[in-house]
């Protein structure tokens, strides 16, 4: 299924085509661009993809993980620096944490240090933001804290790695109420069929706004904070749309010239169960008084629901303020699982217009029936990357708009 | 840049035998991303695969194109494909390429694109290619009111069968320059042809005008000094259409507006699209008309702006 999409190529990344929500671009210094990916689960930790031709990518290095009760799932490249997320799939695992590589020589990435976050009540990290090659931002554990409900651990927490060998916590933060020892009430958790727990998820940081935080916190809704003193983030303003929906806010992109805010759900249940997960346009002119004013044009339910897997929104091409990136303001390009990745055309943000589209067909090996398109990526050139989180690999298409 | 979305149509008009469907064939073989509606069954290679699925609307084809028998209107055609497309029940397609049967005006397929909002929010017009058998003027003459408007309202003309014993492309050039100055004019050798240059040519892209002073059917181009306000612009199109609509063959052109913004102007006889904003070079206003004549039309927009200027 294609709209002003055309698949350039498709890569089964060797045959571990499972992909996680990391995706990264580094221009090397031998002038090539080399997309790097984190695996959705074990065994494989990352791929660096060689993208210079969309046309014909070549694999050029995949790692290992130390185990397989672990998945990296998220990275981001500054320079010649990338930090990969480790995430543990029990408590108190090892490695859980980031580990920080050089990468200057793309076939041979070196590890320089790592970030411990494991505890007995740590699953260590989920995702991470890194683009100013100084601090890390990620939705990780912290040992020194406690929650009162075990799906609420992942934090948003800061990291100076300005030197890249000693990373050292600076700040965190999380909702008032979820660890032990807050004086705020615990918060109201949602029905038991949907609560996926009040933790940090993407926590982005631009450039235009280096005070602040956007950051998604799941069942919490999402939060603007003020880091402008990092050891202590405040909260700004919270949007929270559950309930009456299903939770799981996951994506906060900042549109600052247009004063406008994009926030994506995850859908996290086969056959849309969780249904309706969906992208928000907010008002966010006011950043005290976050406004939403329309939500993009979702596929038709009932033509998707049963294809297998999930359906509904996930990520976003975030406009990663780094070199290689496009950046949009008129155009929100998201993943939605069997629905594939899409592009909404916002330049009237109170009604939002389908534009481009591609579904692949179902990948060999899929377990669940259907593609489920995970992560987009979009480079400079306009090409559009985007990955399937079980089988799939690697989809590379040109955008016709 | 506001992207634009729509899928465009492009509509392959001729005269009977003129070698439409060779060019269409050879269009549908260079890419796999387009919806054929051919609304008669005539000589198109798909035909068997229509007669195959009769209960389809729409059939694949062997290279992944899609195609469909127009049976009922245009408008239920294209809105229940966009519908299936969007439900996933047939694959893509990233353009729609409208055969009319050889003795059709296409000027109604574009005026059902631009007075269509339903069908204006997913498709817009693309290029009208009318093609011109270059040797065998005779058969084009013998319904010469039907060939005189396909070529009227083309934004291309594809000279086929140039290669033909007994083709005279240069006479039938001048024919075309005569009625129509603005289209652009290609060759085409057995339907060949880059797609790239008919897509080039759609309605976004506007050519130069040249003055022709055909009998009857001429184009000319109306050039504006400065921006013009958009809503006497729009008035100015109203009253032009009220009294001479029958005759404004086609009209398009970009047109700088007051607010540092430029319009798209299209029209095909009494129905014009709505103005639509683009970051296209100003052009003014091309007009393939029959029996109107241009320094009426200027004096029109003169008096009408004089009058505004003096509120």
């Amino acid at each position: 299924m294609f709209l002003n999409m055309k698949l350039l190529s498709h890569h089964t990344l060797n045959g571990f085509g499972g992909m996680g929500e990391g995706m990264a671009m580094q221009l090397a210094a031998d002038g090539r661009r080399v997309l790097w990916l984190a695996h959705e689960s074990a065994p494989k930790n990352f791929t660096a993809v060689d993208v210079s031709d969309p046309r014909a990518p070549k694999v050029i290095v995949q790692t290992d993980l130390p185990h397989a009760q672990m998945r990296s799932n998220s990275l981001e490249v500054a320079g010649e620096l990338m930090a990969v997320a480790y995430q543990v799939t029990k408590f108190g695992l090892k490695p859980a944490g980031f580990e920080l590589f050089d990468i200057s020589v793309p076939e041979r990435p070196r590890s320089i240090s790592f970030f411990d976050a494991s505890g007995p009540h740590s699953r260590g990290c989920h995702q991470l933001w890194f683009v100013d090659g100084k601090t890390v931002h990620m939705a990780c554990a912290d040992p020194e804290l406690k929650p009162r409900n075990r799906k609420d651990d992942q934090v948003y927490r800061i990291v100076d790695v300005s030197n890249p060998a000693k990373p050292h916590a600076v700040g965190r933060w999380h909702l008032p109420g979820t660890m032990d020892g807050d004086d705020a009430p615990p918060p109201a958790r949602l029905a038991p069929k949907f609560d996926a727990g009040f933790r940090a998820h993407n926590t982005n940081v631009y450039p235009e706004r280096p005070d602040r935080c956007y950051l998604g916190y799941l069942d919490g809704g999402i939060m603007v904070l003020d880091i402008s003193e990092r050891s202590r983030p405040k909260l700004v303003s919270r949007w929270c749309n559950s309930p009456p929906y299903n939770g799981f806010a996951h994506t906060v992109l900042p549109l600052f010239e247009r004063g406008l805010m994009v926030v994506s759900d995850e859908s996290v249940q086969d056959n849309a169960a969780d249904w309706p997960k969906l992208v928000w346009i907010l008002d966010a002119r006011d950043e005290r008084h976050l406004v939403s004013i329309a939500t993009l044009p979702a596929p038709p339910l009932d033509a998707f629901r049963d294809r297998g897997g999930r359906f509904g929104a996930h990520n976003l091409h975030e406009n990663p303020p780094v070199p290689g990136a496009w950046k949009s303001d008129k155009v929100v390009v998201g993943t939605f699982f069997n629905g594939g990745v899409r592009a909404y055309d916002i330049s009237d943000p109170y009604a939002p217009r389908e534009v481009a589209y591609f579904v692949p067909p179902t990948p060999e090996g899929s377990p669940v029936g259907a593609v489920q398109i995970n992560d987009v990526f979009i480079d400079d050139r306009g090409v559009v990357f985007t990955v399937d989180r079980h089988a799939g690999g690697l989809y590379a298409l040109e955008m016709n708009l | 840049m506001i992207p634009d979305g729509r899928t465009p149509v492009m509509v392959v008009t001729g005269f009977l035998g003129s070698g439409k469907t060779t060019l269409v064939n050879h269009l549908i073989s260079r890419e796999n991303d387009s919806l054929v509606i051919v609304n008669e069954l005539g000589e198109v290679a798909v035909d068997h695969y229509l007669l195959e699925a009769t209960e389809e609307r729409a059939v694949a084809l062997p290279n992944g194109c899609l195609c469909c028998r127009l049976r009922g209107d245009l408008e239920e055609t294209l809105v229940g494909a966009a519908m299936r497309r969007r439900r996933g029940e047939i694959a893509g397609f990233d353009r729609v390429i409208v055969e009319t049967s050889g003795i059709a005006d296409p000027g109604p397929v574009a005026q059902t694109l631009f007075a269509d909002q339903a069908l204006a929010r997913d498709f817009k017009l693309g290029p009208i290619v009318t093609v011109v058998d270059a040797a065998d003027p005779g058969n084009r003459k013998s319904a010469w009111d039907v060939a005189r408007a396909q070529i009227a309202a083309a934004d291309v003309v594809v000279l086929s069968k140039v290669d033909r014993p007994g083709a005279r492309p240069d006479e039938a050039r001048q024919e075309i320059r005569s009625l129509n100055a603005t289209a652009a004019c290609l060759e085409a050798s057995f339907g060949e042809l880059d797609p790239e240059l008919l897509q080039k040519s759609g309605t976004d892209h506007v050519f130069p005008a040249t003055a022709a002073h055909g009998a009857g059917i001429h184009s000319f181009a109306l050039k504006f000094d400065n921006p013009v306000p958009q809503a006497l612009l729009e008035r100015f199109l109203g009253l032009l259409v009220e009294l001479r609509g029958a005759d404004l063959l086609r009209v398009k052109g970009v047109v700088a507006i007051e607010g540092n913004e430029r319009v798209l102007v299209q029209g095909v006889r009494h129905v014009f699209d709505r103005l639509r904003r683009v970051a296209l070079p100003e052009t003014g206003l091309v007009f393939v008309a029959n029996r109107v004549d241009k320094a009426e039309v200027q004096a029109l927009w003169q008096a009408m702006s004089n009058l505004k200027g003096r509120q």
